[in-house]
């Protein structure tokens, strides 16, 4: 017996059938695609051909996009880890009877569209919108909070928290709080007790909601667009112009640059942080 | 050796009194069991005295100097914890370390410490396990020397023992109780069960309400009991209320429905006082003949076997019911007759509340 019985198979049947169709086919047609030879008459033109990832890898317009949209993907996971840690720890801490209250307030923002509360934000940020109409109204100079990285960063946090906090909820909710009294009564400050217990015993729940914020904000591709407006690029917004102007299989290429690219960051990241949880099973 | 003295300490939450003001003095090498059912505050006023909780009122004292203002890592103690509470990332040479890294000792002298502290526990060779890799009695010695590792003033159990299984735990009580004495460190331990309370202690506290109704030996709290409520905790007991009908040198005459009865007791009664006797079942002795000298009939309603000994329940002629335990091999048996030598058991007044 090695455990896939017959009817097993037949059970998991379904969704292997839908993961292939909506999964492993439109990947693969990425895949082919990347491959084929730009037409400007066509989707592309007979052949097979190298060069769009050639182009991909070398051109510094695309591998500046590349980093910077790493760069901009990392810091809004950074700042959801710093905001979301102290909700999380407290949402899993508090003994309050609002509890259920709080935890619906950190998961409101899933239960409106990204690009509701992406307009929510411009709405809020725009150079003639709510802020900036106070500040003149209050004999100030206008800022600007969007078209520029600030705006996307800002508007992704918000929109990204929940998928830093729930996780984090869980991790924390298991750390048993004696722990935090042992370690006090073995003379540990609260600060000290953070470093060397909290923290360390966190960790499963900053892997998981880090890498879920990063892949997500990598992948971004409405905020940036309306927050950023054509000022702020990310290979997305990159890819989606290709695609504008039918250049599809240079797009596909630039799209699995960006997939295989955040799949290697998270692979290693994963290496990395699975050291200094050694003694977590 | 450090003398603990807890002075008037109160703990409120919200509007109700875990602890309604509590004085004790735990000598240096002591150790002293707080014994009651739970919410009596027993776990409360160490939690106080670990600073795990800022009591209402009152205060505490190591060596005659206060502590109540100074957060736990400050107070110098040692504490084990009902599920041990070992830090699971960490491995056992990790956890024993970990007190003495936060006194920043030199690491050498950590690592003689941790291997003198696991001889001590007989644990050596098991440093580089993970606490989930340990069975619940390693665990528990883990934490022991844990608590003991960082040489504290005052060490706190809090019902270390609770999620051991019977063995185990006859076992580690006197384990925890011969190291404790080696070590030679005062100690203050919470339980809610008696017999533990009663092996470990040199002197027993047993708590009713955020109340201390008794301090005192094993002795002391199982024969000559303060309250009703020590009385019922600890033990079986019988209770006969009746009128004090005079008395002298700490023996006290109660009438009761079942006839007279010779009491000791703590304090000093006034004659024609409405007073209660408490008798433990195995202080009564059961004659075969029903009119035997000192003796009253009953009837034997049910009789338990336990192996050395047996529980009888006896119907009175008043209708009232005692426990009476007897020689395993007695000849009494179900609804048979038999003679309570109720008036030269010995017999003790309790009170209804803490004096």
């Amino acid at each position: 017996m090695n455990g896939l019985s017959r009817g097993k198979l037949l059970l998991a049947a379904p969704i292997g059938v839908a993961l292939f169709v909506f999964l492993v086919l439109p990947y693969l047609t990425i895949v082919v695609m990347s491959f084929r030879v730009p037409s400007t008459t066509a989707a592309y033109a007979p052949g097979f051909t190298i060069a769009n990832y050639a182009k991909a890898l070398t051109d510094e317009l695309y591998i500046g996009t590349l980093v910077d949209t790493l760069r901009i993907a990392l810091t809004i996971t950074v700042i959801c880890l710093l905001l979301g840690y102290p909700v999380a720890f407290h949402l899993a801490r508090t003994p309050s009877r609002w509890r259920g209250l709080l935890y619906g307030l950190v998961l409101s923002p899933l239960l409106v569209g990204v690009v509701i509360r992406s307009f929510g934000w411009i709405i809020l940020l725009a150079n003639n919108g709510v802020i900036n109409q106070w500040l003149v109204s209050m004999d100030m100079p206008r800022v600007r909070l969007m078209y520029n990285e600030f705006g996307v960063i800002l508007a992704l946090v918000h929109i990204f928290l929940p998928f830093m906090v729930l996780p984090l909820v869980g991790a924390i909710q298991g750390i048993d709080p004696k722990l935090e009294e042992a370690a006090r009564s073995l003379g540990a400050s609260r600060r000290r007790v953070f470093l060397r217990v909290l923290l360390p015993l966190s960790l499963p729940g900053i892997q998981s909601g880090t890498i879920l914020v990063f892949v997500l904000a990598c992948g971004a591709y409405v905020t940036p667009m309306l927050l950023g407006a054509g000022r702020v690029h990310t290979t997305t917004t990159s890819v989606i112009q290709l695609l504008e102007q039918f250049l599809w299989p240079f797009g596909a290429a630039l799209s699995l640059v960006l997939a295989v690219v955040g799949l290697l960051a998270v692979a290693l990241y994963v290496r990395l942080s699975a050291r200094w949880m050694r003694g977590l099973a | 050796m450090t003398r603990l003295t807890i002075a008037g300490l109160e703990k409120r939450f919200d509007r109700t009194f875990a602890v309604r003001g509590i004085d004790l003095e735990v000598a240096e090498g002591e150790l002293v069991s707080l014994l009651g059912p739970s919410g009596c505050g027993k776990t409360t006023t160490l939690r106080c005295v670990a600073g795990f909780e800022a009591p209402s009122g009152g205060r505490i004292e190591f060596d005659g100097s206060d502590v109540t203002p100074l957060p736990p890592e400050k107070r110098d103690i040692g504490m084990v914890f009902q599920n041990y509470a070992l830090f699971p990332h960490l491995t056992v040479k990790q956890n024993l370390s970990f007190g003495l890294e936060m006194r920043k000792v030199a690491p050498a002298e950590i690592d003689r410490r941790v291997a003198d502290v696991l001889a001590m526990v007989q644990l050596t060779g098991f440093e580089a396990r993970y606490p989930r890799q340990l069975s619940g009695g390693q665990q528990q010695r883990v934490a022991l020397a844990r608590a003991l590792v960082i040489e504290p003033r005052l060490l706190l159990l809090d019902e270390p023992l609770a999620n051991l299984d019977a063995k185990l735990r006859d076992e580690m009580r006197f384990f925890i109780r011969s190291l404790q004495r080696r070590v030679g460190i005062t100690a203050m331990y919470v339980t809610h069960d008696q017999a533990e309370a009663m092996v470990m202690s040199d002197r027993i506290v047993v708590m009713f309400d955020g109340l201390i109704h008794q301090v005192g030996s094993a002795e002391d709290i199982y024969d000559r009991p303060t309250t009703r409520a020590v009385s019922s905790f600890i033990g079986l007991a019988n209770f006969l209320d009746g009128a004090v009908a005079g008395g002298a040198d700490g023996r006290w005459m109660l009438h009761t429905a079942l006839g007279p009865v010779a009491c000791g007791a703590g304090h000093t009664p006034r004659e024609g006082d409405r007073a209660t006797a408490m008798i433990r079942p195995e202080a009564i002795a059961l004659e075969a003949d029903a009119a035997s000298p000192d003796c009253i009939g009953g009837t034997i309603e049910e009789r338990y076997f336990l192996g050395n000994l047996a529980d009888y329940r006896i119907r009175m002629a008043d209708g009232s019911i005692l426990q009476v335990q007897g020689e395993a091999h007695a000849p009494f048996s179900p609804g048979g007759t038999v003679g309570v030598g109720l008036a030269q058991a010995r017999a003790w007044l309790v009170r209804d509340a803490a004096a």
